[in-house]
Order: C-alpha cells, then structure tokens, then sequence
C-alpha cells in the first residue's frame, strides 16, 4: 500500500470537517464532493447558498453529501463574531472582523477558528499569497514559531532510508532565506507535521556542506545556531546537525564523518534545507533523477491547519492534498 | 483626522506591537532595520488599525512599508 493509500485509509476512520470557501469552482466543488461522498472528509461549502445550492443541481452532484453554510446567513456570522472574539489571543474587534468576513476565505478561516470547521482548503482562484496572508490574519502562527514554511512527502523509488522509500524535506516552497530562528522553526514545525500526519517518530536532520565543522563558512553558522536554537525550544525533539546530505540519511557514512552519537545521523526521515535555492533545486533533483513522488507543499506554522494548492492542480491532486489536510488536523487534535 | 492624529495613534500602537517605548519612535522609523520585526507584529499592528482607526489593510501592502511614515501614507489613502 502507498503511503498515500494509507493516509487515505487513515482520514475515513476519523472524518474531519474541510471548509471550502471556493466551492463555486468546478474542479474544487468536483474533489470536495469526491472525498465527502467516498468517506473521507465532511466537506463545508462556504458561500451564497443559493449560488452554491444551483451549482451542485447544475453540477449533477448529491446535495446531502455537503453542508452548506451561506455567508449571508446573519445569525450565523453573528455567533461566529461572538465565537471568535471571545478566544485567547485574537486581536480583530467586531467591526473589523466583519469587515474581513465580507471575503470567504477569511470567513471560512474564522470558522475553523471557532471550532466549525478543522480545516479551510483553497488556493484555486486565491493566490498562495492570500492564503498565507489570511492564515496570519485569522488564524495566527503557532507560539515560539518564527516563520511560516512547507515541508513536501517524497517518495522515492529504490530508496532505503529509514521510513523505507519516504522521507519529509523541507522547506522547499514558501520561506525564502531563513535565519537561525526561522531555520529552527522550519525544524520544528516539520518534526510537528510528520508526527501528525504520518505517527512518525522525527529524527531530523539540518543540511548544509558541512559536517560537524568539517566546512566553515557564515552559512555553516546560520545552520549549527538554528540547530542549537531548535534543540533549546524543543528538547523533546530529535533535531541535529549540522550535517551533509549523505551523513544525514545514509548510516555508512554518518557512522564515517559523525564522530558522535546522535538519534538523527545516518537515519534522519525529515531533512531541512538551509534555503529555499537549496530546497528548490533538491525537489527538484529528487523528482527529475530520482523519479519520486512529492506531496504537498504542506504549510506549517499556523495554529491550525491551513492548506493552499496549486492553481493549475488537477481534481486528483486536490482531493490528495484535501485528505492530507485533513488528516493532519485529524494529527493535531491528538 | 489630521495627519498629526492618525500618527500620534500610530506610534502607540507601534510601541505596543512591538514592545518599544513611544518616545524611540518616529515617521522615519524603518520597520525592518529600528523594529527588526516579525510578521506576527505586524499582523497585531495591522488588527490594532483596523480596530481603533475603523480602516481596512492589506497585510501585505502593511508588510511592504519600509518606515512609518509609509504607513500613515497608506492609511491616509485608505480613510
């Protein structure tokens, strides 16, 4: 079974509730009603109800696979005015909040904040900028996180790492040149994503071209600080380097160039990246040469799930990215 | 509102945003080189404006600013 077979198999067993504030669009409405109607997620179509309730008649989909909540609904905004200035940390008063609400991405958001919805999905008509932007709006960034990034899930054919042909990397997509404190905070958050999404135990690892000052240099030193920062905030988890690539991942050499003991070396299953030319160039190696599969970006870093796609994704690829998302929501709640 | 008003109330929620004193602020302050600000402040700058000044912005066109006086530029173009 592929490792997205069983994050499938994993959201039916706990259905969580997607918020879907681009439900007018025809490969958005097509994979929400895919994923509701095959069990895996209660899928929330947030606009004008009537506008909505025509599209699926139109659309020849089953209405009683969604809930509908209409934006117009007074007394629902209301009570969702109410829910969410009442929560700890929430900055926004009412009348600005309404006036945010006016848009549906950020009316879904303040949803998901008050607990009526786990998850807000889009990005097919709003940019990935929107959606960060509204997510830092409306939902926040997790305490003692820096940055917002995105770790990817490869997996990649003939690979024998210690998650077999998996492995986590990031940040490959959103946070362009972290320093220390972001760097640590990318760890952080992808030891956080793994765990919730895939019940691993993270062992991760931040590359650079050196290896226990086998290289020297400033941007060795951005990596070997976000490590100590990291290992300070978070003394739960398995985060080390600064470490190569191959001393990362591969055990014979790890057991050559780390003459120390460490959890990750040799067996790391989430590899950091030092920046984003890094992170890019790398996915893209692992796809060209090593053929594998990546999903995701996953956004990670808010207080709660916030997922974008792609505006070109195709409806198999947003049904995978849903799922996921509501998986890790699903994770999180633990 | 005078321009004077909207950056006296600026300033204070500048200072409360980013935990500085009232007085080491000023219209040239630069967000990024005086503040050395993360986005949370300035998500919490942004809320803070939009509560008291009864105003709309975009988080992103707030990010964009260099200094304050940017920002009271944008607020002015936005009442």
């Amino acid at each position: 079974m592929s490792v997205i077979d069983k994050i499938f198999e994993k959201a039916k067993l706990n259905p969580q509730r997607v918020a879907f504030p681009e439900a007018l669009n025809e490969k958005m409405m097509q994979a929400a009603y895919e994923a509701g109607s095959e069990g895996y997620i209660i899928p929330i179509l947030v606009g004008d109800k009537a506008e909505i309730k025509a599209a699926i008649k139109e659309r020849g989909y089953e209405e009683s696979v969604f809930r509908i909540v209409d934006v117009n609904d007074e007394e629902y905004k209301t009570l969702l005015v109410e829910k969410y200035t009442a929560l700890p940390d929430t900055r926004l008063k009412e009348k600005a909040l309404r006036r945010r609400m006016e848009d549906k991405l950020q009316f879904a958001m303040v949803m998901q904040a008050s607990d009526e919805a786990d998850v807000t999905f889009a990005g097919i008509d709003y940019t990935t900028g929107d959606v960060l932007l509204a997510g830092q709006m409306i939902i926040g960034m997790k305490p003692g996180i820096a940055t917002i990034s995105s770790i990817g899930l490869c997996d990649i054919p003939g690979y024998e790492g210690s998650e077999g042909s998996l492995l986590a990397i990031g940040d490959s997509a959103v946070c362009t040149n972290p320093n220390s404190e972001q760097l640590a905070s990318i760890a952080i958050s992808a030891c956080d994503t793994v765990k919730s999404l895939l019940d691993w135990e993270p062992r991760c690892a931040c590359v650079c071209y050196s290896t226990l000052g086998s290289g020297q240099g400033e941007l060795v030193d951005k990596v070997t600080e976000a490590v100590k920062i990291a290992n300070e905030l978070r003394p739960d988890l398995a985060i080390d380097g600064e470490f190569q690539l191959d001393a990362a991942i591969n055990p014979a050499v790890a057991k050559k160039k780390v003459g120390r003991e460490s959890k990750v070396a040799g067996q790391a299953n989430v590899v950091i990246w030092p920046d984003l030319n890094v992170g890019n160039v790398a996915v893209k190696l692992i796809q060209q040469f090593g053929h594998a599969d990546a999903y995701g970006p996953m956004l990670q870093g808010f207080k709660k799930v916030v997922c974008d796609c792609s505006r070109s994704a195709p409806v198999s690829e947003l049904k995978g990215n849903i799922v996921i998302s509501a998986v890790r929501a699903a994770g999180e709640k633990r | 509102m005078s321009r004077q008003e909207i950056l006296e109330q600026v300033l204070n929620m500048v200072a409360m945003s980013y935990k500085k004193d009232v007085s080491e602020l000023s219209e040239s302050t630069s967000f990024k080189t005086d503040l050395n600000g993360a986005s949370v402040q300035m998500v919490a700058l942004v809320s803070e404006i939009e509560n008291e000044l009864d105003v709309a912005l975009m988080l992103a066109d707030a990010s964009g600013c260099e200094t304050i006086a940017d920002l009271i530029d944008l607020i002015e173009e936005e009442l």
